[in-house]
């Protein structure tokens, strides 16, 4: 069976590179990218399994939020876990439920828990 | 936070107090304008138009019965701009005429009531600009100027209190008419000016109320921002050493992870820190109530927050023990609650013994629910009770156990539980446990929220 496919979006190179090698060491198959639009366009060209989409960019700090609607808007079947370093609700003008994601995680993420719940999807 | 509509809100009401004060002084002065003249007709012996007076009473009691109705009946005292300010210049010019008639016929400048004009002048300068004030100040003067001398000169009567008198009245009049004058123009002066100085100071609090705002603002921003800035490279440098530590750059010697895992563990210390000190700007900094209240089953929250300490105390050889219904739904703040039962999880790990359990006990008493969390740990001294609560307060025995700590945790606790219109208590024993208690309104009615 081929590998499954998930794909970053995040403008922090090192969480690529970390969670992207501990994702492979568990048997992912990683796709990575540094902006909303690169990821955006990779979502076509290799058609991942799963995103996991970091929320502040240089651009907005809420940019991920809204870029998980568009993706979803593009691939409804598509599971989406944003992720992001602020783990307190209150520091976005955000309400948790109204964001089109299927998991809600804080960084650092422990590898075994992110595993376990991407299990829950793909 | 108060937004332009509740302000523009809050001046009508004040302006709506000062019509309905307006029209309650106007019935005592009717009421004692009449008592005056039962007063005066039954046992003083003065010569006045009576007849004249009771129908200028009548007049103020009827324009006042239709002030009343038009206000507090017909209106129901919500009237526009446009309405009030029309109403307060009917009043105003009403009181004057009535006034200056009614001291015209009782004996004009003789009587001692003419000074009641002070209070009218105040009144309007309360009410209206200066520039409005100058103008009432200015017609009244010309009134007082041209009737005065049309008396002087017998143009018009004289309704007299003493008849014998008349001849000292008239003497006397020009003195008394600068009197009164002077009173009258030096009252609007000062009316004014007390007025315009009360609302630069108005002014000058209302500026001070915006930037304080405005820097609040700023301050979730920086929030947002140093939590972002500090615990993504916390992230990485996490991620970093969990390469190392699963072999994923190859084989280490055992030393190595040994250390790795210390570091590892004084970098949650640290996370741990930092949320400690966000959370406490962010509760110092509460004062738009700005924490949205959803409907949030109380058991999934109390096992995603297990869930996030199942790995530590996993490590410290503790069990997690849960006691409470599927169905206990509170209406509150989930980032609120995440801060109680997190930092109440997190303590009770470290500071217990290993091998001990955490009972999280939860259970609803009609409005409220009791929740519980107990463990197994080192307690608290009787004597440190009071002080547990106090920020950046932390127990002998608790910095012997970790070095690393804010003694916010608790301080944080008390605060979000109180955000949520809550209570704690605690009871311990020493060297046998603690348990916390919080009673959590299930709806968050008394809590002040989301009042825009």
């Amino acid at each position: 069976m081929d590998k499954q496919k998930i794909l970053i979006i995040d403008d922090d190179e090192d969480i690529l590179e970390t969670v992207g090698a501990l994702l492979s060491h568990e048997g992912y198959e990683i796709h990575s990218a540094d902006t909303v639009e690169k990821g955006k366009a990779m979502i076509d060209e290799v058609s991942p399994d799963l995103v996991l989409l970091d929320v502040m960019f240089p651009e907005k700090k809420t940019r991920g939020f809204e870029a998980a609607g568009e993706i979803k808007e593009k691939n409804p079947e598509l599971p989406i876990f944003v992720f992001t370093a602020i783990n307190r609700e209150y520091a976005f003008d955000f309400n948790k439920d109204d964001i089109c994601a299927e998991e809600f995680i804080n960084k650092p993420v422990e590898t075994d828990k992110l595993v376990a719940l991407i299990k829950n999807y793909i | 936070m108060m937004n332009p509509k509740t302000k523009v809100l809050k001046q009508f009401t004040d302006i709506n107090r000062l019509l309905s004060w307006f029209i309650i002084l106007r019935w005592i002065a009717c009421f004692g304008v009449f008592i005056a003249l039962l007063t005066v007709f039954f046992s003083l012996k003065y010569d006045i138009p009576f007849l004249n007076l009771y129908i200028l009473n009548s007049i103020l009691f009827l324009l006042n019965l239709f002030f009343t109705v038009y206000f507090f009946v017909l209106k129901k005292k919500i009237l526009s701009r446009q309405e009030m300010n029309v109403l307060f210049h009917v009043q105003v010019i009403c009181d004057y005429i009535l006034l200056f008639l009614l001291i015209f016929f009782t004996g004009y400048l003789e009587n001692p009531f003419i000074y009641f004009f002070v209070f009218h002048i105040m009144l309007t300068a309360f009410i209206f600009s200066r520039r409005v004030v100058i103008f009432y100040l200015s017609v009244l003067l010309v009134a007082f100027i041209s009737v005065t001398f049309a008396e002087y000169f017998s143009l018009l009567p004289h309704f007299g209190l003493y008849p014998v008198s008349q001849q000292a009245y008239h003497d006397l009049t020009p003195v008394r008419a600068f009197g009164l004058i002077s009173t009258l123009v030096i009252t609007g002066y000062l009316s004014t000016s007390i007025k315009s100085r009360i609302e630069q100071r108005g002014k000058s609090v209302e500026v001070e109320l915006n930037r304080y705002k405005s820097l609040d603002k700023i301050k979730s921003n920086f929030i947002l921002q140093v939590t972002h800035e500090i615990r993504g490279p916390i992230a990485a440098l996490k991620g970093f050493i969990e390469m190392v530590l699963k072999r994923i750059t190859g084989e280490i010697p055992d030393k190595t992870d040994e250390i790795l895992r210390k570091a590892n563990r004084r970098i949650d210390n640290l996370l741990t820190i930092i949320d400690e000190m966000i959370d406490y700007a962010y509760m110092k900094s509460e004062e738009d109530a700005k924490y949205i209240s959803q409907e949030i089953n109380l058991r999934e929250i109390i096992d995603y927050n297990i869930d996030l300490f199942t790995a530590r105390a996993r490590d410290r050889k503790m069990k997690f023990s849960v006691n409470c219904y599927n169905d206990i739904v509170l209406t509150s703040n989930r980032d609120l609650l995440n801060i109680i039962l997190g930092n109440l999880i997190s303590n009770s790990i470290k500071y217990s013994r290993e091998g001990g359990t955490i009972s999280i006990i939860a259970e609803q008493k009609n409005a409220m629910v009791h929740i519980t969390v107990q463990d197994e740990g080192i307690g608290i001294l009787p004597e440190e009770m009071d002080k547990i609560f106090e920020e950046f307060y932390r127990t002998q025995r608790a910095r012997k156990i970790e070095r690393d700590g804010t003694g916010l945790g608790l301080s944080i606790i008390k605060r979000a539980v109180e955000a949520l219109g809550g209570s704690i208590s605690v009871y311990s024993e020493q060297d046998r446990g603690t348990s916390f208690h919080i009673y959590h309104p299930c709806k968050r009615g008394e809590v002040e929220s989301n009042i825009d």
